[in-house]
């Protein structure tokens, strides 16, 4: 049964207290705007903010850099 | 190296079933469907982007299986009565053996999940296709009369889905306990197909 078609080990998860974020913010143009990031979403109802991204090429630690510039707290979830 | 893993996949489709239908969306979360499935919650988030994501995806693998199903053996071009009960078996066998994902499948189609689930691929509107090919055809050969779709689709569906509601429930009418049998199956078609006729 195939869910998605998307590679396994392009997709990375983590932890963070973002609880809401405006379309308009640095942080969501960052992301939005990010080559290397092919697709992201954060699941604010989630008790654990859950951001996860897709992307080829980004390792998590530089992902967690670029959140935690902003000041979020962001941990990877495995 | 992170591999799919069919049977982990299989194990959070059966409990997110069991846990929609028991508790609703309402009581449903990624963390509490991980706690079931004793895998991480971050596991999860790698195959599906959020709760809703999860029950779409979910919601449509079930309604293409039960849609695959109902047109196993079927052609639009069989005669009406013939293509109408090969419709009704196969609809009646998933029913009786897949309850569990036929309820789900109802608390979905009823949700606002189920229009974008029936717009994800185009395989419904195939199913559709057929479908509607089988019903011109009987009404090209003067198998059936012509009717507003609902009305036809409540006659021929109805009495099926009403025998398999007792059947799920195990009881009819005032409690009495009830199982399906073909022989039951075939007098209630028999009297939907009279009605359907010109």
């Amino acid at each position: 049964m195939k869910i998605m078609d998307t590679d396994l080990n392009t997709v990375h998860v983590f932890k963070t207290d973002i609880r809401k974020m405006d379309t308009g913010c640095a942080m969501y143009h960052k992301l939005n705007d990010h080559k290397d990031i092919q697709q992201w979403s954060i699941d604010h109802d989630d008790i654990d903010c859950v951001l996860r991204v897709v992307s080829e090429t980004l390792q998590p630690e530089a992902i967690i850099t670029l959140i935690s510039d902003f000041g979020h707290k962001c941990q990877e979830l495995v | 190296m992170r591999l799919r893993d069919i049977d982990k996949e299989n194990l959070v489709i059966a409990n997110a079933i069991d846990q929609i239908v028991q508790d609703g969306f309402q009581g449903f979360s990624m963390n509490k469907l991980a706690k079931a499935c004793n895998i991480s919650v971050g596991t999860l988030y790698i195959y599906y982007k959020d709760k809703d994501d999860l029950i779409q995806k979910i919601g449509a693998t079930v309604a293409i299986e039960f849609f695959s199903r109902t047109i196993k053996n079927f052609s639009p071009e069989m005669s009406f009565e013939e293509g109408l009960w090969v419709q009704w078996v196969n609809r009646a066998d998933f029913t009786m053996k897949y309850p569990r994902k036929v309820a789900f499948f109802e608390i979905i189609k009823h949700s606002p999940h189920g229009e974008i689930i029936l717009n994800s691929t185009t395989k419904f509107s195939d199913f559709r296709t057929i479908m509607k090919q089988f019903i011109d055809n009987g009404l090209h050969n003067n198998e059936i009369s012509p009717m507003t779709f609902e009305a036809f689709w409540s006659v021929a569906y109805g009495p099926l889905y009403t025998l398999l509601n007792f059947h799920t429930d195990g009881k009819s009418m005032g409690g009495k306990p009830f199982v399906l049998t073909r022989k039951i199956m075939k007098e209630a078609f028999q009297a939907t197909v009279k009605a359907l006729k010109p």
